[in-house]
């Protein structure tokens, strides 16, 4: 048994430069462990470099140095699973949600006899039994979340991606979804790395917050979170972790741009 | 279903005008010169009551038919790996202006001194002028594909005939179809032109014999009949087609 779902080994990333001259670091020797079964929140900035640090974990981008290994629970290094829930939904519009869902259980391998059950199983969880036949462009924004919810949950992976998923929605949507997440996630528990720039979002969602600063991204704080779940949005607790995490964010952000 | 739609007025009323122009105007040549609308219906029922008729049509229909899956096939194939390979892009380039911009009746002839009268000849013509726009159409097509949605498949690690069926291809369909209308148009005008002189039978056969007997009627006849068809397969096969691949939309507002 592996204890760790995600580690990450002196990584670095290189972009070329907008100016068309040589390159610039974007990630610069990044080291991360994510234990097995915990949720994990990266915190930063836009633009500073964790969406890629999600895409090459991914392995849709490729990496410049370092090393990154995704275990699966079996501790097996090759063939873990990896869902993945996008800023924007990416589903496939001329499939239906149920088709959506069996899009990445076929691409996954994963046993026929299973799909109708697990597309039952996963559609209720995220709240939305009964809608297997409509198509994604005939649900709100905040469903068409929901599916891709579903449809990572679906292949049971052994571990979770999530960029931003709620940025998109609107205020009090988003604010639903994170309450439903968690919900979900008693029934669920895959491991999670959850990449967001709200601090307020990590702070109520996650066990762990690792903060990223900018350019060259890398963590400079980490923290754990012990507050029970279920957590109520408005719990005081959160907004004394969060408050103090905004001062050190500001302090390191002072010092990089000067 | 409403029977009377205001919009639809106009153009009721220019083709009574049509209608009533065409009457008079007929007046004053030899039926078979300028048929009136109704000499032309009665001979185009009396085209129809010979069985040889529909074997003349069944026969243009199959060339029209093969040309344009030809056409479709090769043209979709070139036109995607030209939009997803670059080196592919710049290879077919060349080819495709060279298609493009060669006069279509030179083919034509082409067609008949190398092929013969045959079924090859026409086929032969309507896949070199019917194949470049295809080509060119889904190239376009391909060039737009969304990135996000391939990074997505990449991510759930889907095989590549999986991303062919589910991702790619349903991403191409506004193209494809958009092609398949354009090539049916040219298709079916190609196959007549290059059956006049390069077919034993055929429509276009048929509207050679009428011109060497310089009988205006039955070309009219001929070529309204065949207008006739096509508008029929347009709308009882083309466009149910489309729209229950587009069902997935939501409806236009």
């Amino acid at each position: 048994m592996a204890t760790h779902a995600v580690v990450i080994d002196g990584l670095c990333k290189k972009f070329p430069s907008p100016n068309g001259r040589g390159e610039f670091t974007v990630i610069d020797s990044l080291s991360l462990q994510i234990a097995c079964g915990s949720f994990a929140s990266i915190v930063g900035p836009s633009g500073c470099g964790k969406s890629t640090l999600l895409n090459i974990i991914a392995g849709i981008e490729p990496r410049d140095a370092g090393e990154v290994r995704v275990q699966s629970q079996d501790g097996a290094d090759s063939g873990a699973r990896i869902g993945y829930v996008f800023q924007s939904p990416r589903l496939l519009n001329w499939l239906t949600v149920e088709d959506n869902i069996k899009f990445a259980l076929e691409a996954q391998n994963i046993g026929r006899s299973s799909w109708n059950e697990r597309v039952t199983k996963y559609l209720h969880m995220v709240g939305l039994a009964g809608q297997e036949r409509n198509f994604p462009l005939k649900l709100s924004g905040g469903m068409q979340q929901r599916v891709a919810i579903a449809r990572a949950l679906a292949i049971e992976p052994d571990i979770l991606l999530m960029d931003e998923p709620f940025s998109h929605l609107d205020e009090i949507t988003a604010r639903k979804m994170r309450v439903d997440l968690m919900q979900i996630l008693e029934h669920a528990r895959p491991t999670i790395l959850f990449v967001t720039h709200s601090l307020r979002e990590a702070v109520f969602l996650s066990e762990e917050v690792y903060m990223m600063s900018v350019k060259p991204a890398r963590i400079f704080k980490h923290l754990r979170v012990d507050i029970p779940r279920p957590r109520e949005p408005e719990d005081p607790r959160l907004f004394d972790l969060e408050k103090g995490l905004v001062k050190e964010f500001f302090a390191v952000l002072e010092q990089d741009f000067r | 279903m409403k029977f009377f739609r205001p919009e639809a007025v106009p153009g009721f009323l220019s083709a009574i005008g049509l209608l009533l122009v065409w009457t008079g105007v007929s007046r004053f040549f030899l039926p078979t010169f300028l048929p009136s609308p109704l000499a032309l219906l009665s001979q185009m029922f009396s085209i129809f009551s010979h069985a040889a008729a529909y074997l003349v049509i069944g026969k243009t229909l199959e060339r029209v038919f093969a040309g344009l899956v030809l056409s479709m096939l090769l043209g979709s194939l070139i036109g995607l790996v030209m939009g997803l390979r670059r080196s592919v892009e710049s290879f077919f380039d060349g080819w495709i202006m060279v298609l493009l911009t060669f006069p279509s009746i030179c083919w034509a002839f082409l067609a008949v001194l190398w092929f013969g009268l045959s079924d090859i000849a026409p086929i032969f013509t309507i896949v070199l002028i019917v194949l470049p726009y295809v080509a060119m159409n889904i190239w376009e097509g391909a060039k737009a594909i969304d990135r996000e949605l391939s990074d997505m498949a990449t991510v759930f690690r889907a095989p590549r005939f999986l991303f062919l069926r589910k991702v790619l291809i349903p991403q191409l369909m506004p193209y494809i179809f958009s092609s398949l209308r354009i090539s049916f148009a040219l298709s079916w005008k190609i196959a007549l032109v290059s059956e006049a002189f390069g077919a034993s039978r055929g429509v276009g056969k048929e509207l050679m014999y009428w011109f060497q007997g310089t009988r205006a009627d039955m070309m009219l006849a001929w070529g309204a009949s065949f207008m006739l068809l096509m508008v029929a397969i347009d709308a009882l096969v083309l466009r149910p087609w489309e729209n229950r691949v587009f069902s997935w939309r939501p409806a236009a507002v």
